[in-house]
């Protein structure tokens, strides 16, 4: 009799903590834990910014005054990246993000009411921003850096919702993400509640006004941190790690923390030049840090690119390296590779030559803990690029089919040793790995 | 002062070369000019951009096109290579018999002016023929296949035309290169 109760009281307690957890579940789901950081009270409330609530519709008077600093803003948070697709019209978007399991495209933010989003609210575009929630209720993906943006002011986006509204229509339908089932979107609730942090950062007092526009430029507008920072197995950027660095379509995203800067030869001043020109001592950008540069650092007030290296570095000094001991063979291979493939265009005292190759001797590639980033270049070669102000880089060739992994390995861990300071540790089977690995 | 220099010994124009004493740290064109005399492969931009310093380097998967103001010599020890000048088909007096079709008909298409770029032009469309006679080419592709082969390379006089006309007239009377 008492031991029919028991089961059947940890029967109950079982579908009790069933219905709950489904529930609990069914609540995540249908939103109830959606928190939005967007102010829609209907009331013309002024915010503490000095802006009136969302919910009001902005004036044609209002939308032209706001929209050169949006144009600034924009330029800032990078969405020409993402939204201008390679050769594509203005804002009609685009760019493919290979996920694990499909492929998304950004989409077309241009004013236009069918294709675009002319039809969007103010207080829509304020939601999608910093909620990650679009117009009707639809969830976004966090491809687009919502989780970033949502630290956005609401005068700034007030500001780039103006300047976007002036930009022309383009009649380009939105391409469809091939995700094997339509249903995901829908559970970015639950991604949403694990991910997407509930307030937003307020300033550091004990910090200099430049250090918080820096962060303010670094974490919310420039959202670097999207692809300099580790994600775990939800996707979500792990916060304890954040922009210690990540492997990003197929390359790495530096660590971009104080000691991750310093190690790579950065002063506070040497990354305030670094970061508009895209090129310095550290060498030059390359992969998806091009577009960077290109889209949007390059158009940052000296002020401003000044106040992001602040954050960025926080009083942290470059660190001097020194050569790493390394095998004679090794090192006799390697330098004769280097010799007789590289010394022309870098040097051979690496010291590189203006306007056609970086010099290697302080190349921040062979600070690098890790070497994929120096074999993906070695490997696959890297383009000819136009810099701001003229400056440009030629072309690098691939050496693919001119050298064997082994070689290439004796080359990288000579270039390692020698200038970078750091362990001569690459093998021919890590070359093979770059090698057979895929690329965008 | 003495450039710290050693042994290379390699193949040009079919003909074992070396062993010579090599500076380290020279590239090939300058051995190419200096110590062989063959002055066909041209110092233009010395940065790996103009490709008239082009030679044909033969290699088990066939023959490729390397730039030899940017590829130091020791590179090529024990590997073989063709300079412009290696194109032609000599008699035994070493005097040119007969131009390979390349340069045949760059000539007969007034391919080129001042000639500065030819050398390398040659190179490019000769591993090109060589490459279709193993792997002909859809017709349809013929034009795609000639703009890649040529596209590295820089001319300065008569603008591309001639050359790319010219290769096209060779893809297509030469037998085996084209299918469909």
């Amino acid at each position: 009799m008492r031991k029919r109760s028991l089961a059947r009281r940890i029967l109950v307690s079982i579908a009790v903590v069933v219905v709950a957890c489904v529930l609990g579940a069914l609540a995540v789901f249908l939103g109830a834990f959606e928190n939005s950081v967007v102010d829609t009270s209907l009331e013309p409330l002024v915010t503490d910014d000095g802006h009136a609530s969302p919910a009001r519709p902005m004036s044609d008077d209002e939308i032209a005054a706001l929209a050169p600093r949006g144009r600034y803003l924009a330029a800032a948070a990078d969405c020409a990246a993402c939204h201008t697709g390679p050769g594509g019209a203005p804002w009609a978007g685009g760019r493919a993000f290979e996920m694990p399991f499909g492929t998304l495209y950004a989409t077309n933010i241009s004013p236009d009411p069918t294709y675009g989003i002319g039809g969007w609210s103010r207080a829509d575009f304020h939601r999608a921003l910093r909620d990650g929630v679009g117009k009707g209720g639809r969830h976004l993906y966090p491809a687009m850096p919502y989780v970033s943006y949502r630290n956005l002011t609401a005068a700034d986006v007030d500001a780039l919702y103006a300047f976007l509204m002036t930009q022309a229509p383009m009649a380009v339908p939105n391409r469809a993400d091939s995700f094997p089932f339509p249903y995901v979107r829908r559970f970015m609730t639950f991604w949403n509640l694990i991910n997407l942090p509930r307030t937003v950062a307020a300033d550091d007092r004990s910090k200099a006004p430049a250090w918080n526009r820096g962060r303010y430029l670094v974490d919310a507008l420039g959202h670097c941190g999207e692809c300099h920072t580790p994600r775990d197995f939800t996707m979500g950027m792990i916060r304890d790690r954040y922009l210690e660095g990540a492997l990003i379509e197929g390359v790495d995203a530096p660590d971009i923390t104080p000691a991750g800067l310093a190690r790579l030869g950065f002063s506070e001043e040497g990354l305030a030049r670094f970061l508009p020109a895209g090129l310095g001592p550290q060498g030059v950008v390359s992969f998806s840090m091009y577009d960077v540069v290109h889209h949007s650092t390059r158009y940052l007030t000296g002020d401003d690119v000044a106040a992001m290296a602040a954050y960025l570095v926080d009083g942290a000094l470059p660190v001097a390296t020194a050569p790493v001991p390394i095998a004679a063979d090794v090192a006799a291979s390697g330098r004769q590779h280097y010799v007789e493939l590289c010394s022309a265009c870098h040097g051979l005292a690496g010291e590189g030559i203006p306007h056609v190759a970086p010099a290697m001797a302080t190349n921040a590639d062979l600070r690098l803990p890790d070497a994929r980033n120096l074999l993906v270049a070695v490997v696959d070669g890297l383009p000819a690029r136009a810099f701001p102000g003229r400056e440009r880089m030629q072309a690098m060739p691939a050496f693919a089919d001119l050298l064997a992994d082994g070689e290439i390995a004796d080359l990288a861990n000579y270039l390692r040793a020698t200038w970078g300071g750091t362990a001569p540790d690459v093998t021919a089977d890590a070359v093979s790995e770059i090698r057979r690995a895929e690329r965008p | 002062m003495t450039l710290p220099a050693r042994p290379l010994s390699l193949t040009v124009n079919g003909k074992a070369v070396g062993p010579i004493d090599v500076p380290d740290e020279m590239m090939m064109l300058d051995v190419l000019h200096e110590y062989l005399g063959l002055t066909g492969p041209r110092m233009g931009c010395g940065q790996g951009i103009c490709h008239a310093c082009t030679v044909i380097l033969d290699e088990p998967g066939g023959p490729r096109e390397i730039r030899t103001c940017i590829t130091g010599a020791h590179y090529f020890a024990g590997r073989a290579i063709r300079t412009v000048e290696g194109h032609a088909e000599r008699g035994a007096d070493g005097r040119v018999v007969r131009l390979s079709p390349v340069q045949q008909a760059f000539i007969e298409h007034f391919a080129f002016q001042c000639g500065y770029c030819t050398p390398g032009f040659v190179t490019a469309a000769t591993i090109l023929v060589e490459r279709l006679a193993r792997q002909p080419v859809a017709r349809a592709d013929v034009e795609g296949v000639i703009e890649a082969a040529l596209a590295p390379h820089i001319c300065r006089c008569t603008g591309y035309v001639r050359y790319y006309e010219a290769v096209r007239a060779v893809v297509l009377a030469t037998p085996g290169l084209v299918v469909g």
